[in-house]
């Protein structure tokens, strides 16, 4: 991936209150043309909001959004030149799938021959070309999933946006779909925003994800980078699996802290004052039985096994009623049982240490 | 474009079952009917056509060769054309309203719209001779406000006659769109917006083809009920305004000539069961689309 160059898309300190609730609170993003992002949070955190502002179906009490250099925060959505895919879809039921797909076209004023070409191309793009004479309610989910993207993308927008758009789907499919809708909109070189609440959907689909919690976004980076080096607990919490033990920070320097926890001290990544509470975090997977200790090491005995396919998540109860959460292979080599007691170690440089919030309350 | 394939029907066994299933269910409301309406009609349909000495089509000869009476029929087709049009006139946006509005404001409107229908419609036509006489309250808040000098007719002329069949039908125009309306899914005018449809083009192309079935319905029950009112014109106008109701009542209560007085409710009952098998037709054209 690119890194962003011209901007296309930029909202900037963008804030919305319903009542006294801030439902977007001063929100700045920059999103680059062809790039693929991901509002990402749970319900209620504002990314739906976010996003139907971009579209114009909502107005910002302040701030500003620019789409290809024009300032179109008061302008109405009909002048703005997006496309935008609802989660129910929202096709017109009174329409052909040919019709849904022209309407954008023929709001335009295109010609017949035009419209006819576009709607073609937009329909062939989604594998629906033989279905232009179908009705709405002749379709499975997944085909009026298609018209509708199909619909958004006819008219070539500057933006796409998605609401929940593939959430509808059953799971199979909504894998699927994801992968062939990030090919599509790759191969028509389009500028795509997301908004979902399924992290793995937001890893898979986008070139970077905005993590949105309580209107605020909490960290925007690639895929790997929000995963790997999250910004904040709630970042850290919302997307994939952690195992979180408080403690009190010993000694500091040089980015690493030495943290007194329940199971002894721990080394990891980040800058506090000495005596500050924090919770260090690690990721499942660089929990290792270690026959030589390493880095960050802890005991306990086995709780639970879920097996995962390619993989399972073992839970190992430590002292102090500290867990740990760790993914181990599934090859031939070490099974443990539940009920075995081991020794896990764990890289310091995939320990980090953030803030703890509960504590200074 | 290519021309699609017809939906696979449906397993014929249980297309099957739900027709006899849905039969059963129709079974008691179409032997009440069978009974309570076929028979009559039939015997209303033998007697239009018995003169005194056998077989005759007089009455019909009579009914639709005279002057007097096609203008009777005229009449009666003008008041159920100009109270239909005015009713969705008023109700269109009405029922909107209805369907927009949230809590206390949602019933005390619904209450207006129905309560109405709890009073007779000879007292609602009352109440209207009462505003709109000469002496009514209508004259005297005029001629207070200094808009008239003296009272002016109002009472027995076209207008309070139309005013009067729209206020009294109104319910059943709003009704059946506000129904259509409350089920709108209002993501469609998002979408028709974010395609590039200024909010006036939108409505007309997506808010108006689908409310349509609401409109066809409104219009068939307000013009069948207006064609055929009876109590509405004979208050409101009364002899001036003659109409098929009215000349039925007189063939039968005055002239004493049941030939005549069933003609003239079949001619009636043909030009309802006309517009309602229209309607019916459009709302299944719309249904297909």
């Amino acid at each position: 991936m690119s890194p962003p160059d011209a901007p296309h898309l930029v909202v900037r300190q963008v804030s919305k209150r319903f009542g006294a609730a801030h439902v977007l609170d001063r929100v700045d993003l920059t999103i680059a043309h062809g790039e693929l992002v991901t509002l990402l949070g749970p319900s209620g955190c504002g990314k739906t909001t976010l996003l139907r502002m971009i579209a114009g179906l909502e107005s910002p009490d302040f701030g500003a959004i620019e789409l290809a250099g024009r300032d179109i925060t008061r302008v109405p959505p009909h002048r703005r030149n997006v496309g935008f895919v609802f989660q129910s879809y929202a096709l017109f039921p009174h329409l052909t799938v040919y019709g849904n797909v022209a309407f954008g076209l023929k709001s335009r004023g295109r010609t017949r021959g035009d419209i006819d070409a576009a709607v073609k191309r937009a329909l062939s793009l989604v594998h629906l070309e033989h279905l232009g004479a179908r009705r709405i309610a002749a379709l499975s989910g997944g085909q009026q999933q298609r018209v509708a993207l199909a619909r958004a993308i006819a008219v070539e927008p500057e933006v796409l946006l998605f609401d929940e758009a593939l959430s509808a789907l059953d799971r199979k499919l909504r894998e699927e779909m994801q992968v062939e809708l990030r090919l599509l909109l790759r191969e028509i070189g389009a500028t795509a925003i997301f908004v979902t609440h399924d992290q793995d959907e937001a890893l898979t689909m986008s070139d970077r994800v905005a993590v949105m919690f309580a209107g605020r976004i909490e960290q925007v980076a690639e895929p790997r980078v929000v995963y790997a080096r999250p910004a904040s607990l709630f970042t850290l919490g919302f997307v994939g699996l952690s195992t979180r033990i408080p403690g009190t920070v010993a000694a500091s320097g040089e980015g690493r802290v030495e943290v007194d926890t329940a199971i002894g001290r721990l080394s990891a990544i980040g800058n506090f004052i000495v005596g500050a509470p924090v919770i260090l975090a690690v990721r499942p997977e660089h929990l290792r039985p270690a026959a030589a200790p390493s880095g960050n090491c802890a005991s306990g005995r086995v709780r639970s096994i879920v097996f995962h396919g390619a993989n399972s998540l073992i839970e190992i109860e430590a002292v102090a009623e500290t867990t740990l959460l760790a993914q181990t292979a599934n090859d031939a080599s070490a099974h443990l049982k539940v009920g075995d007691a081991t020794r896990l170690c764990w890289p310091v440089a995939e320990t980090f240490a953030f803030p703890d919030p509960g504590a200074g309350a | 474009m290519t021309v699609a394939a017809a939906p696979a029907p449906p397993r014929g066994s249980s297309v099957d079952r739900e027709q006899s299933m849905a039969l059963a269910f129709l079974a008691p409301s179409l032997l009440f009917l069978l009974l309570a309406f076929v028979t009559p009609l039939v015997l209303l349909l033998g007697v239009s056509v018995s003169g005194r000495s056998g077989l005759s089509l007089e009455s019909y000869a009579k009914l639709l060769g005279t002057g007097y009476y096609l203008n009777v029929i005229w009449n009666s087709l003008r008041l159920a054309l100009l109270t239909t049009i005015l009713a969705l006139a008023i109700a269109y946006p009405a029922a909107f309203a209805l369907a927009r509005a949230r809590g206390m404001v949602r019933t005390a409107l619904l209450s207006c719209l129905f309560l109405p229908l709890a009073a007779s419609v000879i007292v609602k036509a009352f109440a209207w001779t009462i505003l709109l006489r000469s002496d009514g309250i209508v004259n005297r808040i005029l001629i207070a406000l200094h808009v008239i000098d003296a009272p002016i007719r109002m009472i027995f002329t076209e207008t309070a006659l139309v005013v009067g069949s729209v206020n009294i039908f109104l319910p059943f125009m709003v009704l059946p769109i506000y129904a259509v309306v409350t089920q709108l899914d209002r993501r469609l005018m998002e979408a028709a917006a974010t395609l590039g449809a200024p909010p006036v083009a939108a409505f007309l192309k997506i808010v108006v083809p689908l409310t349509m079935p609401g409109v066809i319905a409104g219009v068939a029950l307000v013009f069948s009920l207006a064609v055929s009112a009876y109590v509405v014109p004979t208050l409101l106008i009364g002899e001036l305004y003659p109409t098929l109701a009215s000349t039925i009542a007189k063939a039968y209560l005055l002239a004493r000539d049941p030939q005549f007085g069933a003609a003239a409710g079949v001619v009636l009952l043909i030009i309802a069961i006309i517009v309602v098998t229209l309607s019916a037709r459009l709302a299944g054209r719309e249904n297909d689309r």
